[in-house]
């Protein structure tokens, strides 16, 4: 794990949407790039000098040529100064950081994934892990809801590593312009809906789940009534991580800190306390 | 090593040889008649029979603003420089003692963190006794099975004619024996600690995992708040921290530096696109109680109030979550 932020290049950056930049970074010191590793769903910190830095989720794995791909929104005052970067210039990097999807315990298992909004990132990387490892994972059934059809980003890659590694791929937008309609193979809908549709063997089954925080109330409930058992509700959260490292305390929930216990929890974890969801 | 004794008449010697060993600080009254930890410029300034300081000794490790990092083009981030020489940090009282061995579990055992390591190596930390007035408690917090023990290199008990003093590292041992010809040996003399009841009550309830959810007193508390986080600063245990950084004038450079934050304040629970997982007051103080009776992270289960009566005392609209352990049965 790096501790104190490691400089990376820019090495491409190509808007994904009006307000999300895909960037490619490439680490710079040789003796860090041969070691830095990451499990999908972990997060690594990210630096713009002069401003500060934020938590991101690599949307790849690590490669061993020390190339970071991450997409970024502009939301606030780093992500606005990473966006005004450009390709050559630097940021820099600390991690990784948190516990990452139970890859391990999910082997064998059915699979859903399902990802709301830019909630795609880290399950991006969870499938590319999933499709890398096919043979060890049962079912696999990807749902990935936005609010219009230009908001589902990514979506080319995820359409072919669905065809390469065997995987339902499922798409739902809020909206769509009434010409699209019928273009697109999208579901008009929520997340929620599709899952209705699904069938599922919830004993042998595991969600992750990553979204705005809005999604996780209903896709819970939802998840459940369909047998899901609350330890197999995997949900990634977001707050504001300051350290990384368990000692700022920012990034509690309830007795826990998100970046150390976190930020994938089962549901069964976070039941009951104020503030989680 | 066997304790000594320091008689009252020989206070001021042992204060000026303390002066000769190192930098004493100590409880004094600044310019505005607050009393706070400052650098002693000579020992009649020292106020020690004192009840409480406004801040806690936690600002010696955990500065309110500290830098972390210095950025610059060429080198990239750099960490920034640690403190320099030793503090002979006089006039401890055993919560305060208490609220450095709390952060010392966290910063030191789980969650190691190389600036604050290098701040606590400079202390010396030289307890006293205390009388407990109205606000503090800390009598028996120490008897709850999670708290830990408190460290000092030096601590003096109050006797009716001057300190016992006990050594509680080779540092202390050290300054004890280049005070030789000024401390005598201890005689029997030793009066019996006192024992709180408030601190028994939160033990107990928070045995049985108390919450006191159905307790009108959040509302009350809710509504009467001003978030102004007074009870934080001032708390010994106290450790959020916000992380900021600053550009430099010069366009180029920059310091990334580390402030005290407060959970009472709304912002803390807030995370970009303005969601915030702690919007009212009530859930604000919910908490706080968790995280003060109950621990979270590396110390969950491990109470983080050592009962020195800090935020009861500078709430100012007169907030005392105690209050809900009132509810208690003795
Ligand atoms: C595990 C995890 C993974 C994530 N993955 C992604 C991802 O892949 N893609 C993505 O787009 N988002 C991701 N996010 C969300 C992302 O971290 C936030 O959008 C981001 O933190 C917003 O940062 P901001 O500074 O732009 O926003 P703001 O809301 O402006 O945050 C401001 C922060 O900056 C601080 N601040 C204010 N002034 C200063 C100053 N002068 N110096 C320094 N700080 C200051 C504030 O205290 C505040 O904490 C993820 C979040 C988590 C927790
Ligand atoms: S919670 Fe209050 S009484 Fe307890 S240690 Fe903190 S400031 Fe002191
Ligand atoms: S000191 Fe009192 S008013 Fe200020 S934040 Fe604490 S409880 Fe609220
Ligand atoms: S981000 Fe600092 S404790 Fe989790």
């Amino acid at each position: 794990m790096i501790e104190t932020p490691v400089p990376a290049v820019i090495l491409a950056m190509k808007p994904l949407a009006p307000d999300i930049l895909f960037f490619s970074l490439q680490l710079d010191t040789g003796t860090v790039s041969s070691n830095f590793s990451f499990v999908p769903g972990q997060f690594l910190q990210i630096s713009a000098a002069g401003a500060g830095e934020a938590p991101f989720s690599p949307v790849n794995l690590p490669g061993d040529d020390g190339v970071i791909e991450l997409c970024i929104r502009k939301a606030g005052h780093v992500t606005a100064k990473l966006h005004t970067l450009q390709t050559g210039d630097y940021v820099h990097v600390r991690g990784p950081f948190g516990n990452g999807f139970p890859v391990k315990q999910m082997e064998g298992q059915d699979l859903f994934l399902l990802a709301g909004g830019l909630g795609i990132v880290p399950l991006h990387s969870l499938l590319s892990y999933l499709v890398m490892h096919r043979q060890r994972f049962g079912a696999i059934t990807f749902m990935y809801g936005a609010k219009e059809p230009s908001a589902l980003f990514l979506r080319q890659e995820l359409q072919d590593m669905a065809c390469t590694g065997n995987i339902k791929f499922m798409v739902t937008v809020e909206f769509a312009p009434e010409d699209e309609t019928g273009k697109t193979s999208c579901n008009i809908g929520l997340l929620p809906d599709l899952l209705q549709g699904a069938i599922i063997t919830a004993e042998r089954s595991y969600a992750a789940v990553c979204g705005p925080p809005a999604l996780y109330k209903c896709l819970v409930g939802e998840l459940k009534t369909l047998g899901f058992k609350e330890e197999r509700i995997l949900l990634s959260l977001e707050r504001r991580m300051k350290c990384g490292l368990g000692r700022c305390a920012h990034c509690a929930v309830g007795q826990d800190l998100c970046c150390i216990d976190g930020p994938v929890f089962p549901y069964s974890a976070l039941k009951g306390i104020e503030g989680a969801l | 090593m066997a304790e000594t004794f320091l008689t009252y008449n020989a206070l001021g010697s042992f204060l000026v040889r303390l002066m000769q060993i190192g930098t004493l600080h100590g409880p004094t009254l600044n310019d505005l008649g607050v009393l706070s930890f400052n650098p002693v410029t000579s020992p009649d300034l020292l106020q020690l029979n004192y009840q409480r300081t406004l801040l806690p000794p936690k600002k010696y490790l955990l500065p309110p603003q500290s830098p972390i990092l210095h950025y610059a083009p060429t080198e990239g981030y750099t960490p920034a420089k640690t403190p320099g020489d030793e503090i002979l940090l006089f006039g401890l009282h055993p919560c305060d003692l208490a609220g450095i061995a709390y952060l010392d579990r966290v910063f030191l055992d789980d969650r190691p963190d190389p600036l604050y390591a290098s701040r606590r190596e400079r202390l010396v930390l030289v307890g006293i006794s205390c009388e407990s007035d109205e606000y503090c408690f800390c009598g028996d917090v120490g008897v709850c099975p999670t708290a830990a023990a408190v460290p000092f290199d030096l601590f003096l008990s109050r006797q009716d004619s001057g300190f016992r003093i006990r050594t509680g590292s080779r540092r202390g041992e050290e300054i004890i024996s280049w005070a030789a010809d000024i401390v005598g040996t201890a005689g029997a003399e030793t009066r019996p600690a006192e024992a709180a009841e408030t601190a028994r009550r939160i033990c107990h309830a928070v045995g049985k995992r108390r919450m006191f959810e159905g307790s009108t007193l959040w509302d009350d508390f809710a509504g009467r708040c001003l978030s102004c986080g007074a009870c934080s600063l001032c708390c010994p245990t106290c450790y959020c921290v916000d992380v900021r950084e600053y550009g430099a004038i010069d366009g180029q450079t920059g310091e990334r530096v580390q402030e005290w934050d407060n959970c009472l304040f709304k912002a803390h629970g807030e995370i970009a696109g303005g969601i915030n997982f702690r919007k009212t007051r009530q859930e604000r103080f919910h908490y706080r109680f968790l995280h003060k009776y109950y621990g979270f992270g590396p110390l969950r289960d491990v109470i983080s109030c050592v009962g020195c009566g800090r935020c009861r005392a500078v709430c100012p609209v007169g907030i005392d979550l105690l209050e809900l352990f009132g509810e208690e049965p003795a």
